[in-house]
């Protein structure tokens, strides 16, 4: 099967790891990856601060990079959220095919390796991709398929809070709601989350306070929670 | 309504009193475990929830001639009804009421639409004395402050700060016997009762008033005159539609079947009866809400004030009340009070939020928060209350990353100069509580 992966801006820009693990992913399930060169962003920072114009201008380069002949696979719960909610009304465009990637791999995937034996792990679920998606199971039966032992974190109702432009609107709160979620992972291996900024956001706070290890989920399902 | 402090300030206060991180944590946990109890044991729950919105949806669409039919069935049972536009203006109203009765003392039970109308003040302004009899809201009284929750105002106080409050020991026999005695003396002896109204019928002029302290009930049936401050869209078409709203408002409010005191008052007292106020008055107040109603934001009348928004918030669990206004907080006041006031005035409100959804979820009927809040931030730029200065910069950005060239550009630019990004902007509000992310050497894009 032949699909477009889109990388995300924070992915491109921070985490190619973990994109070019979902690109794994995908190859391993027998895809056929294809990767459309002027790609940028899905518009969704301007699109939540507000900004309409400014996202549907940047929502554009979305429309002319992808086509609606195959799925489009995002290793991001908020862009695909963005994508499949926000960006063909925000467009007047017809929908795309979008898919976030653990619930593409969870209908589609084939065998996994099982990298995370003997590893305990904690799902964190980014909200939109909880709410707005409704995936929450795919994320976690791939993790046990790995190998993991998936432990619940305290209150995983609770956004890590990121939110976008809140980090920088209000980043005591911001950091005080990642301390709950960084502390209720204090006794698993590593953190796991699908959504990049969920991971930028976490893994920023955990460099500061000494805490847990987070990683994107391609990289914990392509080659293990551990791996750098 | 409300000048709001700024929100940002507040909330590091409130971050840094470990007492009140313990407090929120646990008081908006247990009201969260409560409702979802009520929902699960409750098996027709997604059912009731879309009848109660289909019932808020439908009066708010036909509110004029619901008010009129409230209207003319109070005053045929010997009440009188004020129909007011402003804020002020109501406040005007109640105090000219009691005036009128020559009152020197009101009692009071909780009421978040006379809070909105500032309504205390007003009154002490007059030369009355105000005395809240809900405890949570005596108790905030008595310490100066402003309901916290908008159906648990104390819930940042533990026994301790109660005790404190009515200077008795932290013991809870002691408490709630000084508070019983002062609160009945207040009952016997004030002139008039102000109450707000949960609901209010419209086919039989009732006003719906539930507590889980009965003092409601003994306010409502000793003082001789009662005023009633009624927020316009309060209102039930009929007696069949309340029973789903209670229904809905005790599981999703403290995760009851049913409030424990759930009254209906039906104009004054009658011949022959032993209880009641000789004078029934009505305040309706609209401070905004009718210019509300043929808007996107229409919706928002459909609240009905339960509060399972705000125990489920991530933000308002760690800021509490005071950081969004004096008045509503949590994800519905983040959406109301920029809609009653001036959006120039609670700007930074929209804001205020990480956008997560888990209040449209809790919300019994369903009233889409996040997009309103969306839309509010949409509003904020349109109307030019955003900052030029975060305009040009989505402007120049969403620019530069409508080609690839664009963004190949800044980027490059972004990491090479990451070295300052900590000194300026949003590099250095993110970078004084995490480190900041670092720009991989290639893209994804470059490594293929």
């Amino acid at each position: 099967m032949r699909v477009q992966l889109f990388a995300t801006c924070l992915g491109d820009l921070f985490f190619p790891e973990a994109v070019a693990d979902a690109e794994l992913l995908l190859e391993k399930a027998e895809c056929d990856v294809v990767f459309p060169r002027v790609q940028t962003c899905c518009g969704q920072p301007a699109y939540n601060a507000g900004h309409r114009s400014a996202a549907r201008r940047v929502a554009r380069t979305f429309e002319r990079a992808f086509a609606r002949d195959a799925p489009v696979v995002v290793p991001s719960g908020s862009c695909a959220t963005m994508l499949s909610r926000h960006v063909p009304d925000l467009l007047g465009c017809e929908p795309w095919d979008v898919w976030e990637l653990s619930a593409f791999l969870g209908v589609h995937g084939g065998a996994l390796p099982q990298p995370n034996s003997g590893r305990t792990v904690a799902y964190h679920d980014s909200c939109h991709m909880l709410r707005e998606l409704g995936i929450s199971d795919p994320p976690r039966r791939l993790l046990v398929r790995s190998g993991a032992e998936v432990r619940d974190l305290p209150r995983p109702d609770l956004c890590c809070g990121f939110g976008g432009t809140f980090s920088i609107r209000q980043p005591e709160v911001s950091t005080a709601m990642a301390d709950d979620k960084l502390s209720g992972a204090a006794e698993v291996d590593a953190l796991v989350s699908a959504d990049p900024g969920c991971l930028m956001h976490l893994r920023a706070r955990a460099a500061r306070t000494g805490g847990a290890r987070v990683v994107h989920l391609a990289t914990a399902l392509a080659r293990g929670v551990d791996a750098r | 309504m409300s000048t709001h402090a700024e929100f940002r300030e507040v909330a590091r206060d409130v971050l840094r009193d470990e007492h009140a991180q313990n407090a929120l944590a646990t008081g908006t946990a247990r009201l969260r475990e409560g409702r979802l109890r009520a929902w699960a044991s409750a098996d027709d729950i997604e059912a009731l929830r879309e009848r109660g919105r289909a019932i808020r949806t439908a009066t708010i669409r036909d509110l004029d001639r619901h008010l009129d039919t409230f209207a003319a069935a109070v005053t045929a049972r010997g009440g009188v009804i004020h129909r007011t536009s402003t804020a002020a203006e109501a406040a005007e109203a109640v105090v000219g009421i009691c005036r009128t009765a020559g009152a020197r003392l009101v009692g009071k039970s909780k009421s978040m639409a006379t809070e909105e109308i500032r309504l205390n003040q007003a009154l002490e302004a007059a030369g009355l004395e105000v005395v809240e009899t809900d405890l949570g809201e005596y108790l905030m009284q008595m310490r100066g402050e402003h309901p916290q929750h908008i159906v648990v105002p104390a819930i940042r106080l533990t026994r301790d700060d109660a005790a404190e409050a009515l200077g008795v020991a932290p013991d809870m026999e002691e408490l709630m016997r000084t508070a019983r005695q002062r609160l009945h003396e207040v009952f016997r002896t004030a002139d008039v009762a102000v109450t707000g109204a949960n609901f209010a019928v419209a086919e039989t002029g009732s006003i719906c008033l539930v507590t889980n302290e009965g003092n409601a009930d003994l306010l409502t049936a000793l003082p001789r005159m009662h005023v009633v401050v009624l927020g316009m869209e309060r209102l039930v078409p009929t007696l069949a539609e309340l029973a789903p709203l209670l229904r809905l408002l005790a599981s999703s409010a403290t995760g009851e079947r049913l409030t424990t005191y759930t009254t209906l008052i039906t104009g004054p007292r009658r011949t022959g009866e032993i209880d009641g106020p000789e004078e029934l008055h009505v305040v309706v107040i609209d401070n905004g809400r009718s210019a509300l109603r043929d808007t996107r934001y229409a919706e928002m009348l459909n609240c009905i004030r339960c509060g399972a928004c705000l125990n489920v918030c991530p933000v308002y669990r760690k800021t509490g009340g005071q950081a969004y206004s004096d008045i509503y907080s949590g994800p519905m006041g983040a959406v109301l009070v920029p809609l009653l006031s001036r959006l120039e005035r609670s700007h930074d409100l929209p804001h205020a939020s990480s956008l997560c959804g888990a209040c449209t979820e809790a919300c019994p009927v369903g009233i889409p928060l996040p997009e309103l809040l969306l839309d509010l931030r949409r509003d904020l730029v349109e109307r030019g209350v955003a900052s030029r200065v975060e305009r040009i910069a989505f402007t120049v950005w969403s620019y530069a990353w409508s080609f690839t060239v664009g963004y190949r550009l800044t980027t490059t630019l972004a990491r090479l100069g990451r070295r300052l990004a900590p000194l300026v902007g949003p590099g250095r509000v993110w970078s004084r509580g995490r480190e900041l992310p670092t720009f991989a050497r290639r893209r994804f894009r470059d490594r293929r």
